[in-house]
């Protein structure tokens, strides 16, 4: 099979090259937050909600002392439907064509159209218990970029 | 950085020059359809709307469905054979009536699939290869199509036809289509003159469906929009949200949720409507009834979870129930039917408890689904069921029998030819078939069998398949092959920097000996390619232009909108290429009836072809008439139902649905047979406990082909998976994502086990071709006597755990799928 991977040197002249600007936002202070509970946001502006979770068992990607906060979009990596959360699986569902995606493993879908997986915020937690969205792995649906022009 | 795939965090804009193309997707029967932009690497368009293709606004967030966002697996740079980059996007067309903007996961990646020599898409073959030095190495087209020629011409003047096998496509969509499979008919058929073809999926040359042929229906007699009107949808032996997911998303869905009714009002006056209603026979429980359950509400879907092998039984109980009730469509039985006696006769010979035995269906399930069915409506006007079957039936116990059931349900209930009805498959691929007559019988000879494994054949040509992993048996299949080809290598080893005419006689002699001369067309390097002395690249999806048909017969031009890789040709031309070379062998002998069989192959364009192929549908549901590609060109992605009844100013007039006429049909009394003869002796070994179903799921397609390439798709499945009942799995101490082996008398396979009650305790459900665990291992040698079909869908095996894989689970999710 042949190694999977990126196009690593090729010297493209678009905009595949650069760091899109993902401005730096405080979601939520760490004590607010309760496991298997959502907490809605929007990041990196106010048109793309976004769910801040404890999810209550380590994820991939999961931040704070038990690795098992996590963020990910609300709109459906397929055609945008808005996500449900449903704590007894930790699955975002979507209403329009019924995917699936897995919070405990960074978005994976489960089932589903989606072309890929839910995408993800990056979080970083600072010293003093905030935590901040500091970019986003995936293309957010609706976007030709995730930071709008 | 985490183990889970996220694609890039943006996609470049097409500007507003950018070219565009009308195509369709190169995957499944359900054709959505799609728009091509290709503009040249390092221009872009603007954010503002007149700035870009799509004359969409990229400054602000698009709301959901907009069908016009372009995700990044919908996005590639290609290289043209020129050198010249292009950006490519490939995005769902919303203006398509089959999908309206809506993608599966398997067309919506179509970017990932194309061309490129810095992407996973790298090692397309590009150039021939020959076996020489010990391997497979790269040679010109016409040295390889010269010993090509030579040893064929060799076999067909010595040994006779039928010592020329051929497994080939015969499908629409990518790797087939109207052009291609007419030059491959004209081939072998009228050129060859062989017996010993087979089809892609099947160890011989048949229709899927001769039982529906006899009655007198064709596969595709239905509309998508017939799934709008029903007032019940029957699926048989299909997972559609899986496998047929747009037209179950887009056309199916909305009528059980009630969306279709002011619609079924408005073509159906006069009538009471209601949402419909849907029936799932499948021995699994599986993401579609969940999805239905959900949207319809679960007093709308009725699951029978069947007892593997029994749906003749099953649909034979339904019919009798149906007649004791007096539900069944006199009328249409007295004036559009022959032979309802005989049915009757099988029907009534049926008792009701035996039914119930053998298929674990309960009474009252069965009284449900009959006036589901049947029972007339609230007005007196009959139910309007559309019965929809697919390889569940079609690869199950006994093929002609299954699928003769079916279709006499649905005369019985006189469900053809009205809006809202229809009898008819689901279909995998896209259809486009077109050739000459195949000369050999019915049932045609197993040419796995007889050819392959018994030595009748000895030069062996296949195209876009991979029978290793995806015949029947296909175990014993591949030892075959090893042992047959490897006498040809030896045979080429011995004769190290020989002439051709040196290296055709080491061949021949081989060929005496048992050997097997193997070529095998595709575009990637194929397990079954490993074997070959001859690799010949073919050219995909989008580096041809090509027409096929979609499950409602709806025939679009697919646009060729670059180039293919190396010098890699489409398949018809190959065909053309190896015929002009024996053509003209056999009129320097002077033999010119045979050099006739060759001619005609003088096309220089895909549509000359396709123009040709229109002589091989005549009278046939494809039926084009005199459609050209300038035609199609103006109809887009919603192209025009075949058959094409006539072209009215330059626009072909198509049909929505078939039998709207008188035309007769008939009953075809098909009884129970029991088990055959491999699966009764599994049933009775102690060793074999399990019932091995199988079967895709949503997120691959086939044999994994493009899909390998496709970081998305394989981090989902990197090793074949197995559902396992959770009873059974904590019998055998399993745990999800554990490696377990699957055995019985026909091979061995390994599989990731999932831990789910999607079956019953003592059944499983493996995915059927993947590359590294082909579940074929396990399939028994049985076909259909009737048909030469065989029974994929059932066999048993023993299961023993092997062990955990460290780091595999981590990075996979074991949601139940079958819950929505």
């Amino acid at each position: 099979l042949p190694a999977i991977g990126r196009a690593a040197e090729s010297p493209d002249i678009t905009t595949l090259r650069t760091t899109l600007p993902y401005p730096r936002i405080k979601l939520a202070a760490i004590g607010r937050l309760k496991a298997g509970v959502e907490h809605l946001t929007a990041y990196p502006d106010p048109a793309s909600p976004v769910v801040l979770l404890k999810l209550g068992r380590p994820a991939i990607e999961g931040i704070g002392p038990d690795q098992d906060i996590v963020a990910f979009s609300r709109r459906c990596s397929h055609m945008g439907g808005a996500l449900v959360f449903r704590a007894e699986t930790g699955t975002f569902h979507c209403p329009l064509h019924y995917a699936m995606f897995d919070a405990q493993k960074d978005g994976l879908m489960v089932i589903g159209q989606a072309t890929d997986n839910l995408p993800r915020i990056e979080l970083e937690l600072d010293a003093t218990g905030d935590i901040y969205a500091v970019g986003v792995k995936g293309l957010l649906y609706g976007r030709q970029a995730n930071v709008l022009a | 950085m985490s183990a889970i795939y996220h694609g890039d965090d943006r996609v470049p804009i097409p500007p507003s020059d950018a070219q565009q193309f009308s195509t369709v997707c190169s995957y499944c029967i359900v054709g959505c359809g799609y728009k091509v932009y290709k503009w040249p690497l390092g221009k872009e368009g603007g954010a503002l709307p007149h700035q870009n293709a799509l004359q969409v606004d990229y400054t602000k967030q698009q709301p959901e469905q907009s069908g016009t966002w372009i995700s990044p697996a919908m996005h590639n740079v290609i290289t043209e054979r020129n050198g010249r980059r292009f950006n490519v996007v490939v995005l769902p067309d919303k203006d398509c009536i089959v999908n309206k903007g809506n993608h599966s996961v398997r067309g919506g990646t179509h970017g990932d699939v194309l061309y490129a020599s810095d992407r996973p898409t790298a090692d397309r073959l590009t150039h021939p290869q020959l076996y020489r030095g010990g391997g497979q190495f790269p040679t010109t087209w016409d040295e390889a199509i010269e010993l090509g020629a030579r040893v064929i011409k060799a076999s067909l003047d010595k040994w006779g036809p039928d010592t020329i096998a051929m497994k080939f496509f015969d499908h629409g969509g990518g790797g087939g289509g109207f052009e291609n499979n007419w030059a491959v008919g004209k081939f072998f058929f009228t050129g060859i003159g062989t017996k010993m073809a087979s089809i892609h999926n099947r160890p011989a040359y048949n229709s899927e469906v001769f039982a529906s042929g006899d009655a007198g229906i064709a596969p595709l007699p239905s509309a998508y929009l017939d799934a709008e009107l029903a007032d019940t949808i029957m699926l048989i032996g299909a997972n559609s949200y899986e496998t047929q997911s747009i037209y179950f998303l887009e056309h199916i869905l909305p009528n059980l949720g009630g969306a279709t009714i002011d619609q079924k009002q408005r073509l159906i006056p006069g009538e009471t409507h209601a949402s419909g209603k849907l029936i799932v026979v499948d021995p699994r429980r599986t993401a579609t009834v969940a999805v239905a359950e959900a949207h319809a509400g679960k007093e709308n879907v009725l699951h029978l979870q069947i007892n593997n092998g029994t749906d003749i039984a099953l649909l034979n109980a339904l019919s009798r129930l149906i007649y004791e009730q007096r539900w069944a469509d006199q009328n249409f039985i007295t004036q559009r039917t022959n032979n309802f006696p005989a049915f009757q006769q099988v029907f009534q010979s049926q008792s009701l408890d035996e039914a119930i035995r053998l298929t674990g269906i309960s009474k009252a399930q069965m009284m449900t689904a009959a006036e589901w069915i049947a029972k007339p409506k609230a007005d007196t006007a009959r139910r309007r069921t559309l019965f929809l079957y697919e390889k569940g039936l079609i690869w199950g116990l006994k093929n002609y029998e299954n699928v003769a059931s079916a279709v006499d349900l649905a005369l019985l209930t006189g469900n053809l030819g009205k809006p809202g009805t229809g009898c008819g498959r689901l279909g995998g691929h896209q259809e486009g078939y077109s050739r000459p007559a195949y000369p050999g019988q019915r049932p045609p000879v197993n040419v796995d069998e007889v050819a392959i494994k018994g030595g009748a054949s000895k030069v062996f040509w296949v195209a876009g398949c991979n029978p290793v992993g995806g015949t029947l048996n296909a175990q014993s299949f591949r030892v075959a092959l090893a042992q047959r080809t490897a006498l040809v290598n030896q045979a080429l080893g011995s004769t190290n920097g020989g002439s051709l005419d040196e290296k055709v006689s080491a061949i021949m002699n081989a060929l005496d000996k048992g050997g097997l001369f193997l070529i095998v067309q595709d575009i990637y390097p194929i397990e079954t390619a490993q074997y070959a002395h001859l690799v010949l690249p073919a050219a995909q999806w989008g580096e041809m232009n090509l027409t096929s048909i979609n499950g409602e017969r709806r025939l679009r031009l697919y646009q060729k909108f670059m180039d293919a890789p190396g010098i890699a040709e489409p398949d018809w031309k190959i065909m053309a290429r190896m015929a002009h070379r024996l053509e003209s062998a056999y009129r320097a002998e002077g033999k010119t009836e045979m050099a006739a069989r060759f001619a005609g192959f003088a096309w220089n364009t895909d549509e000359e072809v396709f123009r040709a192929a229109s002589a091989g549908v005549k009278g046939a549901q494809e039926d084009y008439g005199e459609t050209t590609y300038a035609m199609l060109q103006a109809l887009g992605t919603n192209g025009v139902q075949t058959p094409v009844q006539e072209i009215r100013n330059g626009v072909p007039m198509g049909t929505t649905r078939l039998y709207t006429d008188d035309k007769m049909f008939t009953f075809i009394p098909a009884p129970w047979p029991g088990f055959p003869r491999q699966i009764q002796t599994l049933i009775d070994d102690a060793r074999y406990p399990f019932w091995v179903n199988n079967g895709r799921a949503n997120h691959g397609w086939q044999t994994l082909y493009d899909d390998l390439r496709k970081p998305y798709v394989m981090g989902r499945e990197p090793l074949p998976h197995v559902e396992i009942h959770p009873q059974d799995a904590g019998q055998l101490g399993i745990t999800n994502g554990e490696l377990v082996e699957l055995f019985n008398p026909y091979g061995s396979v390994t599989a990731m086990a999932v831990i789910v009650d999607a079956n019953a305790p003592g059944h499983v459900f493996m995915l059927f071709e993947h590359p590294k665990g082909w579940l074929n291992n396990l399939t028994t040698d049985y076909v259909d006597p009737a048909t030469t079909i065989p029974y994929y869908k059932g066999t048993k095996a023993g299961i023993r755990r092997i062990g955990g894989l460290p780091g595999m689970n981590e990075c996979l999710s074991f949601v139940p799928t079958n819950r929505a």
